[in-house]
């Protein structure tokens, strides 16, 4: 057998192993998931003793399996504490796994994005380099995932030191789960190492297929893992499958399948890919702000950009993701949605727009750094205060609050607690729009950045350029037209209306890069993309990216968090620490912020880590580097 | 091009002499009234048509060889946004509002100065000729800036410390949470669930589309729906009722509430603050009609944890009404005011 046929053989053997890896946890568990089944011979036995409980969620009838949620009281039985509020270690604790399991999982997607683009690609220096970028990625997800799995143990060391009643009840319902998660975590790790170890011996033809191959299985796994975890947090706001009194009926997928898990798996996994984003965008800016070399600063200034549309290609459907969340959130209970939206947690959700806003804000603003680095596309510059004025009136209503801020004497002057002019902006309707106008303008700009050093050459150019500017005059008409109509109509159509307004703006976002594709085919070009020649001020805009995703998801996870206000497992399990009460804004703004600095300050360790290892690569490795190649062709 | 921005330049001018009149109170804010129903798409619109007169007149001033520099041209449009907040709109905007408004729009003009490096250093220029201080007037304005800019600071850290007489801000959570249930007269109603039971067709069937259509039309008044006269004595149905909750609003509610719904009944500006305004889109329109029987009910005394701080005098109004009462004149705030409650279908 020759080597080129031995390492395919190893390599498909690989591929089974990981897809074995993967099928393993389910085949194992299924005993455990059994236990419904079990129940009714139990039953026969001694019929006398069967107790019946109804679905508190999907209303069926199902036979007692489990114990009731425990009563807590306050205590050193039920929550014993150091000189300290429990709450608030649990929630660093949290939150950092969080930012780590998130990244750890959206990286390896890029990679498997990245590498595939790489695989495709006809340009050998391209794909060189895409499939170099695709290495960096997971290069520095690897040291990142080894925290991930230790501040997980620090997170189950803490429930169980400081919450052990809850904890223990909350594992009674999943403890099957708890076990397959386990295990998808070995799995998981085993098919990282492979992947990531397997990267030079599987770098051509039929065996870089099989390696991409492998990081589809890795990311499949790594998403059945996230959604394993979300069914905990999804029992938690939404139960399902157990009775009043919090028994659980024998039917697991109840557990798992409530109200409000598959909204928070397409919103997690989202959400994760543009977080990872706006992380991997962070380090490149890092790194082209500390190169000494020209050769450094173009590698950086490229895997900059390609973070970002990669994130941004993520950040755009989100706003609609975490529509349907709401959407679900208000149809599994009034008063959620209304705490949410409306009332105890409003004002978090202001703050919650402006961060959104500031993350298109700076997602344009990168984007017009950017065309400075193309010769040619000055003749955009001048247009771009218009953006800015647009940007910021969608912004401006976007995020104006409802309920505002102000003193009682304000409020006399004002008349009332709504305001005639800006009240109007603080509704569901004239938010809608706010968002859609500034993706769209967002889109706007990436298909100026997408031309800017080029100018078609069909014969239909002129043509073409028309179409797409009325088909965006049409799409902001509409958008804001349908923000004004939603006022004159019943809520659950208004509600409805959110649908064209989100068609129109995605429509901008397909068809408008498909025309534009199709009409730069062999366009000429007016001047190569210099990169590495952007202005320093992009980079900032880039770690404000990253900056304004961590925070935001630190702040809505406190909101989805606190939405459950007083019950650990909403309306089964009632919270009686001393901590059952909602925090200040101000208290919630600052524990969030220092989140977000220890998350930076630990990732800044972690990036460090990696440059170690770079260092000591050896010579030969280095001259792959993709900064030291020739200038790609003007790729985007 | 050029008679395009001659007409721009002429509206700029227009414009900012109006704006100069309103913050000299020369001119009153309201003498541009806020046609009431397009107020928020107005207040768009004038900005818009600002911008389009200040591009003239920067053509203009650049035609005539006194183009203004780009570093006054930003700090100019961002004194613009604050003025135009402050003196243009009116009730006046609370401060907290004006505050975000403000730093978004200055975010908005750093990132129009510096879009592209040619404006970047343009903008730049003026402040590092201040710093580098090569002329007798820079040197000078260094030295001011030196002196003016810790006074400053000490001045605003001065006023944020000292102590104030001015009652606190307030977080008010104007629609807090309502229960999964209330009970009102001894029976119980599950809010997610309930339906107004005089929102029915001449046939006596629940019929949410029948009422849509007979609701007081929204626009630049409120007009009265084609076919939908409460008064008529003939009525069946949903119009009944609305004459029989506008009865019932009119002996109870009207005295704080007002005559047209807007919160400014003849007592109501005893209270701070004022009663509900019901012809705001953020109030009834907002919510389902249960939330308003909950409301209505229970009164301010019965508002729950979260609906901080508690500010509101509304009397539990089961003490005063029947159930059948309190459904009805819901039906009635409804069709006034021209809003569909919430639905989740």
């Amino acid at each position: 057998m020759g080597l080129v046929t031995r390492k395919k053989v190893f390599s498909i053997m690989a591929l089974c192993a990981m897809v074995g890896l993967l099928l393993f946890p389910v085949i194992v568990s299924l005993p455990s998931l059994a236990i419904g089944a079990d129940a009714p011979d139990a039953a026969k036995k001694e019929e006398a003793k069967v107790e019946k409980g109804r679905d508190v969620y999907y209303k069926t009838e199902g036979i007692v399996v489990g114990a009731p949620a425990p009563k807590t009281v306050d205590g050193p039985k039920d929550y014993p504490r150091y000189n300290f509020e429990s709450r608030v270690l649990l929630w660093f604790a949290n939150q950092q796994h969080l930012y780590y399991g998130s990244f750890v999982l959206a990286v390896p997607i890029f990679c498997m994005v990245v590498e595939f683009m790489g695989v495709v690609t006809k340009d050998k220096a391209l794909a060189k380099r895409y499939d170099q970028l695709a290495y960096d990625f997971i290069k520095i997800s690897l040291t990142a995932y080894s925290l991930t799995a230790v501040l997980g143990g620090i997170l189950i060391f803490t429930f169980l030191t400081l919450y052990p009643a809850f904890f223990g009840y909350l594992s009674s319902i999943f403890r099957p789960v708890m076990h397959i998660y386990a295990l998808m975590f070995v799995a998981e790790s085993a098919t990282l190492y492979i992947y990531y170890y397997g990267w030079d011996k599987m770098k051509e033809g039929f065996l870089k297929w099989i390696h991409l191959s492998m990081s589809v299985i890795l990311n499949i796994i790594g998403t059945l893992l996230m959604f394993l975890a979300n069914s905990w947090i999804g029992f938690m706001m939404s139960p399902a499958g157990v009775d009043e009194q919090g028994r659980f009926l024998g039917n697991i997928w109840h557990v798992l399948h409530t109200a409000l898990w598959n909204p928070l798996n397409l919103h997690r996994i989202l959400g994760n890919m543009a977080f990872g984003g706006g992380v991997v965008a962070a380090y490149a800016a890092y790194k082209f702000l500390a190169s000494k070399t020209d050769e450094d600063r173009a590698h950086y200034d490229w895997m900059g950009y390609i973070a970002m549309a990669l994130g941004v290609a993520f950040l755009i459907p989100l706003p609609f993701a975490g529509y349907w969340l709401m959407r679900e959130v208000y149809a599994y209970r009034q008063q959620m949605g209304i705490t949410l939206m409306g009332g105890l947690l409003a004002w978090l959700f202001i703050i919650q727009a402006t961060m959104i806003g500031i993350l298109f804000l700076s997602t344009n603003y990168y984007l017009w750094q950017a065309m400075g680095r193309m010769r040619g596309a000055e003749k955009y510059q001048r247009y771009i205060k218009y953006l800015v004025f647009i940007l910021a009136c969608g912004y401006l209503v976007f995020i104006t609050p409802h309920t505002m801020v102000m003193t009682p004497a304000e409020l006399k002057a004002m008349g009332g607690q709504q305001h005639p002019v800006l009240g109007n902006y603080g509704v569901m309707s004239a938010k809608n729009g706010g968002i859609n106008v500034i993706i769209t303008t967002t889109v706007l700009s990436f298909v100026w950045y997408m031309r800017g050093n080029k100018v078609s050459t069909v014969s239909w150019a002129k043509f073409g350029n028309i179409f797409m500017g009325v088909f965006f005059a049409c799409a902001y008409v509409n958008i804001v037209g349908l923000a004004i109509y939603g006022y004159y109509i019943p809520a659950n159509v208004r509600v409805g209306l959110s649908v064209p307004q989100v068609a129109t703006t995605l429509s901008s976002l397909f068809f408008m890069f498909a025309l534009n594709s199709v009409m730069m085919k062999g366009a000429k070009q007016t001047g190569a993309i210099e990169w590495g020649k952007i202005s320093a001020r992009s980079q900032y805009a880039l770690i404000m990216l990253a900056t304004a995703f961590t925070w935001m998801m630190g702040l809505m996870g406190y909101i989805r968090s606190s939405v459950r206000l007083f019950w650990h497992v909403n309306e089964i399990m009632r919270d009686n620490s001393p901590w059952a009460y909602t925090h200040t804004v101000g208290f919630a703004a600052n524990m969030i912020s220092f989140n977000v600095l220890f998350f930076w300050i630990s990732i800044l360790f972690v990036f460090w880590l990696g440059s170690l290892a770079a260092k000591k690569a050896p010579a030969g490795e280095k001259a792959g580097v993709p900064g030291s190649a020739p200038q790609p062709a003007g790729s985007h | 091009m050029k008679a395009l921005m001659s007409v721009g330049a002429l509206v700029g001018a227009v414009l900012l002499l109006l704006l100069v009149g309103m913050i000299l109170d020369v001119v009153p804010s309201n003498s541009v009234r806020l046609v009431e129903g397009y107020m928020p798409i107005q207040m768009l619109f004038e900005v818009a048509c600002f911008v389009i007169g200040f591009t003239g007149l920067s053509y203009m001033l650049s035609s005539m060889g006194m183009a203004m520099p780009r570093f006054w041209q930003g700090i100019g449009f961002w004194a613009f946004v604050l003025l135009y907040l402050k003196f243009r709109v009116y009730p006046p905007i609370p401060f907290s509002v004006r505050a975000m408004y403000g730093t978004v729009s200055l975010v908005a003009v750093f990132m129009w100065v510096s879009a592209s490096e040619e404006d970047w250093k343009k903008f730049k220029q003026p402040i590092m000729n201040v710093l580098d201080a090569q002329s007798g007037a820079n040197k000078m304005l260094r030295y001011a800036y030196l002196v003016l800019i810790p006074i400053l600071i000490g001045w605003t850290s001065f006023n944020s410390m000292k102590p104030k007489s001015e009652e606190p801000i307030e977080l008010r959570t104007v629609h807090p949470a309502p229960p999964a249930s209330t009970k009102v007269h001894g029976k119980t109603y599950t809010l997610q669930t309930s339906q107004n039971p005089y929102r029915v067709n001449p046939e006596g069937k629940f019929d949410q589309e029948y009422s849509n259509k007979l609701i007081v039309e929204q626009g630049m008044g409120r007009l009265m729906a084609p076919n939908a006269n409460p008064w008529d004595e003939k009525n069946q149905g949903y119009l009944k009722y609305v004459k029989e909750g506008g009865e019932i609003f009119f002996q109870n509610c009207h005295f704080c509430h007002g005559d047209n719904l807007n919160g400014r009944g003849l007592h109501a500006f005893a209270f701070n603050p004022i009663p509900a305004n019901f012809t705001d889109p953020g109030t009834i329109a907002q919510l389902q009609e249960t939330f308003i029987f909950w409301r209505v009910a229970k009164g301010g005394i019965g508002l729950p944890n979260e609906g901080f701080p508690w500010a509101s005098v509304m009397p539990p109004w089961e003490q005063h009404l029947t159930v059948d009462e309190i459904w009805k004149v819901i039906l009635f705030e409804y069709w006034h005011t021209g809003y569909y409650p919430r639905t989740w279908d």
